[in-house]
């Protein structure tokens, strides 16, 4: 009898432990994995990040000429190319972005939808999914546009991917992004749609700095070279600082995945940046 | 005589439950003022457990679950100061003395993978299916190794306010 009260003791005292309570309030948590890069683009592609709701994205990109252009251009430096771009956060899962790049005087605007985000817990989802679509159109001189054979559709192409994205830890992140690309026009002989599938990645090194490498490759035939890039990222605070090079010096999907003839191998290396502030206009 | 003491301990021990009072609704939320812009965020979906009998009160929290008025804010605060990824929760476990509303709560507070010794007062108040608890204390930076970065927008100060305000309801 002793032994039974002895035991009923025990039993209460371990129903006082603070364990206990803790296991009452049980852990049904689920993480929202977020942060999965640093910027909305890797390098020249998209990332699975969006732009925060009520916030404004201001990018600026720019790609100089090839290293090995020789010390009379500096190697690359006297020449640029550039890209603007503004994107704005309209919800928690849907943003939009306007741009304009120097290369090929293409304008493009584009939208970004999360479908789906990485959790890790007990509804655990091991990836992040994310719409990207874009257009993409070519300004033209007025005398072209005054010929009878010109239409407005026919500037235009197109860009959508599906963005596959994994934070393997806080560190390490990956990507995986299958891409079609249409042109309205093209050469005769040449095709309407091309398919790619990019692969990116980000290490972090430190909280403030990652390096990123990007590459994509074309599933169709061509004389074109498949892009790839290396950078680091710097995070300020309100701003990121993007170094890279590539062997590309487009800023668009349309033409950065199957428009690039640098060859890494030859030195036709593009240095370049990019640089985007955020501001908060609607809190 | 066997029956009797065994049907007591039980009796006695469902009474211990009934003594309880949880929430997963609480409300913690930190002020700091800053140079540039106070920081503040809030967080509604903290966890809380108190037992009545043995005076134990449990708090707990997922850090990414605060709510900041910016959303570079709260990646700062998840990414750099708190590392929410490494750290994902912060708990308080500890005991309540005081016999009137006024109470203290002794106890642990861990943060950042970090425990300090803490003594916070508050107002416990109790009715027949509720306890509210309301407290405001300060909590410094240094003390849980949340670093500061130098080179930030958001320079923040060492000492961090924090309100609480819960009502937990009886189990």
């Amino acid at each position: 009898m002793k032994r039974i009260l002895l035991i009923s003791l025990f039993c209460q005292f371990t129903v006082f432990a603070q364990d206990d309570l803790l296991k009452l309030l049980g852990d049904d948590t689920n993480y929202k994995i977020s942060y999965t890069f640093k910027g909305v683009k890797i390098v020249n592609g998209q990332s699975v990040e969006l732009v925060s709701k009520g916030d404004l994205l201001f990018l600026i990109q720019h790609r100089f000429g090839t290293l090995n252009s020789g010390g009379y251009n500096l190697y690359g430096l006297d020449n640029s190319q550039v890209r603007f771009g503004l994107d704005y956060g309209v919800n928690d899962w849907v943003s939009i972005g306007l741009g304009r790049s120097s290369f090929l005087k293409t304008i493009d605007a584009n939208s970004k939808i999360k479908l789906v985000s990485q959790i890790n817990g007990k509804d655990a989802f091991p990836f992040s999914l994310v719409w990207y679509s874009s257009v993409f159109f070519k300004q033209s001189i007025w005398a072209d546009m005054q010929k009878e054979s010109y239409f407005v559709t026919d500037q235009m192409s197109y860009a959508h991917q599906v963005l596959i994205a994994r934070k393997m830890n806080s560190n390490l992140s990956i990507q995986l992004s299958p891409t079609l690309i249409h042109k309205n026009v093209v050469i005769e002989g040449d095709l309407h749609d091309l398919l790619s599938v990019g692969f990116g990645s980000r290490y972090k090194l430190v909280s403030r700095v990652s390096v990123n490498a990007e590459y994509f490759l074309q599933f169709n035939e061509g004389t074109t070279i498949n892009p790839l890039s290396v950078g680091v990222d710097i995070e300020t605070g309100g701003h990121i600082f993007q170094l890279h090079f590539s062997n590309s010096a487009a800023m668009f999907e349309r033409s950065f995945i199957h428009e690039t003839n640098g060859n890494w191998l030859d030195g036709d290396i593009y240095f370049g940046f990019n640089i985007s502030r955020v501001f908060t206009i609607n809190k | 005589m066997n029956k009797i003491i065994f049907f007591i301990l039980l009796l006695s021990s469902s009474n211990i439950y009934s003594q309880r009072f949880i929430t997963k609704e609480a409300e913690i939320s930190f002020f700091s003022e800053a140079p540039i812009e106070d920081i503040s965020a809030v967080n509604n979906k903290v966890s809380a457990v108190y037992d009545d009998e043995t005076k134990q009160l449990v708090f707990q929290l997922n850090i990414s679950d605060f709510s900041f008025p910016k959303a570079l804010m709260q990646e700062h605060f998840n990414e750099s100061y708190l590392e929410s990824d490494k750290f994902p929760k912060a708990l308080f476990s500890g005991i309540i003395e005081g016999k009137n509303k006024s109470i203290v709560a002794i106890g642990t507070l861990k943060i950042h993978g970090e425990s300090n010794k803490v003594k916070v007062t508050g107002i416990l108040e109790k009715t027949k299916n509720s306890v509210i608890i309301n407290a405001t204390f300060v909590i410094e930076l240094t003390d849980y190794k949340i670093k500061i970065p130098k080179l930030v927008m958001y320079n923040i100060a060492e000492e961090i306010e924090v309100t609480v305000n819960a009502e937990l309801k009886k189990i």
